[in-house]
């Protein structure tokens, strides 16, 4: 269930701090249910940290998150998760049904059985990946992994989509590709999203609003809007963005 | 395979017993192996053989008998792993370099354990180093036993998550399972195989045990419970074929199991090329 007010996720004047280096400082941002958002920024800017904050992988040194009218740690079997593409252990045996079976129940499949069997088989249909059931990902595409890896974020019908750079070392055909899936998902499922990305396409295609991070909020709003300023200043502003209303409740 | 082959050594009650501790270590060690050898930790298991030899040392020191000191090492060893795991989550630095730190140290502790005991107390350090299978006495058996009875379970019971973890220790926490515990669980299960494994093979030899029939079965099963089920068969077969090989060959026990089981590593290789 998502907060009363409409907001599946709220940050408050977030800070953190990783090692010596003030990674995150002062955000404070509110995402609507339904809404599709994406972060953007330099590398080092503090996107992937926040996500990891909304997973409740870190704990922030100032300020908060709400997750779902939650705490991060409280909100997290209902988010789904899509990581950057992963380097995996070309020696460990896994198929594409046995990682999308691991995300629902929790542990690895120690066999499949045939009602498993189709919930995976469903769960990658969704994203057109059904010829993918029992091929090792050892041996699938870049386009074909994520392809996989988002089947696994929506088989727990996640209310809140995580996604950190999935386009990430994937060839320019695989990336168009998933971006146009993802487009066609998050219209068909009415997803509530965060994507972190490089990619002014994704942004074009998929945003209904735009963060633009540099260890601070330096814009944030309707992508014509934020990102608007960009070519005309040189660079992103420090943004007189509207506060969460929950925030001063705090 | 004439039937001699086989009943001529079993006649002998202490072939018997080797019998029973070989593919006992050998089936609890490849079922562990199976979860070492792909989280990358094959030195681990080297490294904790070596810190077996400080825990040995110690025992000898605090006067307890060479089958006794297992009891002293036991709990040193795990204490070991329990150090590298924490060393690594907090330190971020390697596994290999943890274990590399704490292995030199436990040995070098073990030498100065050794040098402190009186001189009138002689010691076989070779046999500590080298191990002997023949020679297992009716107490280390039952503690082999236990250590891979327990081993065992504890694997069967965490055997999902622990995969899960494997995988991606990231997504697995997402997903709920204890990944910290569980790594410290397959570092003292790690532990408590090796120190056992000492009295057979020897500290130098006993890391064979858990990472080659694991590595064989990876060759050749194309999935985890597979690559479980082989390991194990492998483990036991080749721990029994390599003693009952060494009785009619006159060569030293230990040594001809693993390479036994090497020899279907090599095999294993050929195969998946050829």
């Amino acid at each position: 269930m998502s907060d009363p007010a409409g907001l599946a996720l709220v940050a408050c004047d977030l800070g953190v701090t990783l090692g010596a280096r003030r990674v995150l400082d002062g955000v404070s941002l509110s995402i609507r249910t339904g809404e599709f958002v994406c972060l953007v920024g330099p590398n080092g800017g503090g996107k992937t940290t926040f996500l990891k904050v909304a997973l409740g992988l870190l704990a922030p040194d100032a300020g908060s998150m709400q997750v779902l009218g939650g705490s991060p740690d409280r909100a997290r079997r209902r988010i789904g998760y899509l990581p950057q593409r992963k380097a995996f252990v070309r020696d460990f045996p896994a198929t594409a049904a046995e990682l999308v079976l691991a995300n629902r129940s929790g542990a690895w499949p120690l066999r499949i059985g045939g009602r498993d069997r189709e919930q995976a088989r469903a769960a990658l249909s969704r994203v057109g990946g059904e010829p993918l059931l029992d091929r090792p990902l050892a041996g699938l595409s870049g386009g074909e992994t994520q392809r996989v890896f988002l089947a696994r974020a929506l088989v727990i019908e996640p209310e809140l989509l995580l996604l950190d750079e999935p386009t990430a070392g994937v060839d320019a055909k695989g990336r168009e590709e998933f971006l146009e899936l993802l487009a066609e998902v998050a219209a068909r499922d009415d997803l509530t999203a965060v994507l972190v990305t490089h990619h002014l396409a994704a942004v074009q295609r998929l945003a209904d609003r735009v963060a633009y991070l540099d260890g601070r909020l330096l814009a944030w709003g309707p992508p014509q809007e934020a990102l608007g300023g960009l070519e005309a200043r040189g660079a992103f502003q420090t943004g007189d963005h509207e506060r969460p209303v929950l925030c001063e409740e705090d | 395979m004439s039937f001699d082959f086989l009943a001529e050594p079993l006649a002998q009650g202490f072939m018997r017993r080797a019998l029973l501790a070989g593919t006992v270590l050998g089936g609890a060690g490849a079922l562990l192996g199976v979860f070492i050898v792909q989280r990358g930790l094959a030195f681990l298991s080297d490294g904790l053989a070596h810190a077996t030899f400080g825990g040995m040392a110690l025992g000898l020191l605090v006067g307890a008998s060479p089958d006794h000191a297992l009891w002293v090492a036991l709990p040193f060893t795990a204490l070991v792993a329990v150090a590298i795991g924490a060393v690594r989550r907090g330190s971020g630095l390697g596994s290999d370099v943890a274990t590399g730190v704490f292995f030199a140290l436990a040995f070098a502790l073990g030498v100065l354990f050794l040098g402190l005991r009186p001189a009138k107390d002689s010691l076989n350090v070779e046999a500590l180093l080298f191990g002997s299978i023949l020679a297992i006495s009716p107490d280390v058996l039952l503690a082999m036993l236990i250590v891979a009875s327990l081993t065992t379970v504890a694997l069967a019971l965490a055997w999902s998550r622990l995969a899960y973890a494997t995988f991606d220790p990231e997504l697995a926490a997402l997903s709920g399972v204890p990944v910290a515990a569980l790594e410290h669980l397959l570092l003292v299960l790690t532990a408590l195989v090796v120190v056992v494994g000492v009295k057979t093979v020897g500290v130098i030899l006993v890391s064979a045990f858990i990472v080659i029939p694991a590595a064989t079965a990876t060759l050749l099963a194309r999935t985890l419970a597979g690559i479980g089920a082989l390991a194990v068969i492998l483990g036991v077969v080749g721990s029994a074929l390599g003693l009952v090989l060494s009785y009619h060959l006159n060569a030293a026990s230990g040594a001809t199991i693993i390479v036994t089981l090497a020899a279907a590593f090599f095999a294993a290789l050929f195969l998946r090329r050829g």
